[in-house]
């Protein structure tokens, strides 16, 4: 009855070579797959909602678009990359105040005791540190977003 | 639209997937707190998503009680199961969840409150016209002790006004122990609970552990789903549970439930609760123990011979419905019996044995055989939390039969990798002095194990021999 990752990427790889395809949309259980080729890319959306809603209602406000029912998808590793990781579950933060610039950019260089983002649980923050001198290459995580213990936060490539 | 629609199980192992279960069957999405170690764990599997809230030690994840209802909230739920142990019977959990905008599945944290305080609810008890054993108030000194000693007599036992779980308790036979037991109670009750506050109660000897499930709506309305007795103990811990109880008569069993049913009643209760009682077969009188203010682990017995669904009902009952049911139409049919399957070593003292499980092959299950489990093979049974690996419940038409079937199911369940506690059930299941439910609490440290290890070194030759 689930469709599992691999299962989705099947079925991107089956629409994907198929020339003729030009838009797909697959509700399975509770689960809906809209992929659309054209423009720029291949734009593939996908979403869980709960069985007992019919497909045509949107879904309920305390649903899907905040809180993703799915779980986060890491993408591997470049060489000589590290990631920071969540000491702790809470809500991640890139800036020290609401309208402060962030702690970090992309691009930015870092060194091992700067402050990268911030966790909150219940009020309580925790600043989160670099722990190695590089440059940031990518900030998976979304400002406000809950983030697991040992998500992957910031990806941080070290320097040679 | 429902209230709940998504729910947050703060819990793992078995009850984890158990509450999933009913979610599915409501329609509910379930989110499953993990730790690290059970990140991969069945409840994981089966649930809608699983949120990593912290490391495998309990302390730092499923004990955390600010990082639970922080993981509940960002994953969008609306209400917390706790289901049994860890944050389940905390007061203050409740109320962190219902101050954070979430539904407790349980009851509101003031019953929590009063009921864990071992002393108040027996007043409540006794306010609600419930017999209480009789026993002593607070116990602040010695001196308290020896006057309490004189009136209630000898044995008695010493108890934890925070207690729980048998520590901080003292069985006492004589008054020149007294003091001593006194002593070493308090300090255990301050280690296990930050609370050394005793009280005794007269030791009722050759007695049965007879509880009594009840479920209130939280407005007065409480109705009650008969009986559980579960005297086949080790260390006043649970191992075979079964209902209704073999040895109370139906007039006994109505004063019984009517007691459990008025106490949940004088506290408006809301949600699953169980009202424990010592019953002395001899003078066919029963006493209050404690009320436990969460799902119990043998709830599934009295789901079989009731055909209710107690989870679900809790859920509901937390969204704010009714009870689906009332008192008149709940009927119990035939006899349930639950065996608790431990990673436990029965040959070494029950010693836990953690590990991979490499064969896991449960007895087909259907309407007669059910087995709640969070199992299967390659499963890694980690060194952190408790043992209990399945809970094996048959349901027979009367208890000679539920007897015969749970052996039968005991025989046909195939484990390795790890040490269980089946050996341990076909035995006990096998004595005649279970079979004629002529047994107590305390029978199997008393008499069951003694004659087992007896039987069993006199059936081996003695080492030195061995050894020569």
């Amino acid at each position: 009855m689930e469709l599992s990752h691999d299962d989705v990427k099947k079925i991107l790889e089956i629409v994907d070579a198929s020339e003729h395809l030009q838009e797909i949309e697959l509700v399975y259980g509770g689960f809906r797959l809209h992929v659309r080729r054209g423009g720029p890319g291949i734009a593939a959306s996908s979403e869980e909602r709960p069985a007992s809603l019919p497909s045509s209602k949107p879904a309920a406000p305390v649903s899907t678009q905040a809180f993703p029912a799915k779980q986060p998808v890491e993408a591997p590793l470049a060489e000589g990359e590290i990631a920071i990781r969540a000491p702790m579950l809470g809500t991640f933060y890139r800036s020290p105040a609401p309208g402060d610039p962030p702690f970090v950019e992309i691009g930015k260089r870092v060194r091992a005791d700067d402050t990268v983002c911030l966790i909150e649980v219940m009020k309580l923050f925790s600043s989160i540190n670099a722990g190695v001198d590089g440059v940031v290459t990518r900030i998976p995580v979304e400002n406000g977003t809950m983030v697991e213990f040992g998500q992957m936060l910031i990806v941080i490539a070290t320097s040679p | 639209m429902p209230v709940i629609q998504r729910l947050f199980v703060a819990n793992r192992g078995e009850i984890a997937v158990r509450i999933v279960r009913a979610c599915q069957r409501l329609g509910i999405e379930a989110v499953v707190a993990v730790s690290d170690v059970d990140r991969n764990s069945l409840a994981a599997r089966l649930a809608t998503r699983a949120v990593c809230i912290g490391p495998a030690a309990a302390s730092q994840s499923y004990l955390r009680a600010e990082t639970l209802v922080a993981a509940a909230l960002g994953s969008g739920c609306q209400a917390v199961h706790p289901g049994y142990g860890f944050l389940s019977e905390r007061p203050a959990f409740a109320r962190m969840c219902e101050d954070a905008g979430l539904l407790f599945v349980g009851p509101r944290a003031q019953s929590i409150e009063a009921m864990g305080e071992k002393l108040a609810a027996v007043h409540i008890a006794e306010q609600a016209g419930v017999p209480r054993v009789p026993g002593s108030d607070r116990i602040e000194t010695i001196e308290d002790a020896r006057r309490a000693a004189e009136r209630i007599g000898f044995p008695l036992l010493i108890k934890a006004n925070a207690g729980g779980g048998g520590r901080g308790m003292r069985l006492v036979h004589e008054a020149r122990d007294l003091a001593g037991a006194i002593e070493s109670a308090a300090s255990e009750a301050r280690a296990a609970f930050g609370d050394p506050m005793l009280y005794i109660e007269k030791f009722i000897s050759l007695a049965r552990h007879v509880e009594v499930q009840v479920l209130g709506d939280g407005k007065g309305d409480v109705v009650h789903l008969g009986e559980r007795d579960c005297s086949t103990q080790r260390r006043y811990q649970k191992l075979i549970e079964e209902a209704p109880s073999p040895v109370i008569a139906e007039r006994v069993r109505r004063q019984m439930t009517d007691a459990a049913v008025s106490l949940a009643a004088q506290v408006a209760y809301r949600g699953a609760g169980t009202v424990e009682f010592v019953y002395d077969p001899e003078s066919q009188k029963f006493y209050f123990l404690e009320m436990n203010t969460r799902i119990q682990v043998e709830h599934p017995v009295t789901e079989m011979v009731t055909g209710r669904d107690l989870v679900v009902e809790q859920i509901q009952i937390a969204a704010g419905e009714p009870i689906s049911f009332v008192q008149k139409d709940v009927e119990l049919h035939g006899h349930a019996i639950e065996c608790r399957i431990n990673a436990e070593n029965p040959a070494r003292n029950f010693m836990p044995c953690p590990g991979r499980i490499e064969v896991w092959d449960p007895p087909p299950t259907g309407d007669r055989l059910r087995v709640d489990t969070h199992c299967y093979p390659g499963y890694v049974v980690p060194p952190h939390y408790d043992s209990l690996l399945a809970k094996l419940i048959v349901h027979s038409p009367d208890r000679s039969s539920a007897i015969r079937s749970m052996s039968e199911a005991l025989a046909g369940f195939a484990v390795s990798g790890v040490a269980t506690t089946i050996p341990f059930h076909r035995t006990v299941l096998a004595h005649g002095d279970f079979r004629s439910a002529a047994i107590h609490t305390r029978w199997v440290d008393q008499e069951f194990l003694p004659a087992m290890t007896a039987a069993t070194s006199a059936a081996e030759p003695p080492q030195t021999q061995a050894a020569v």
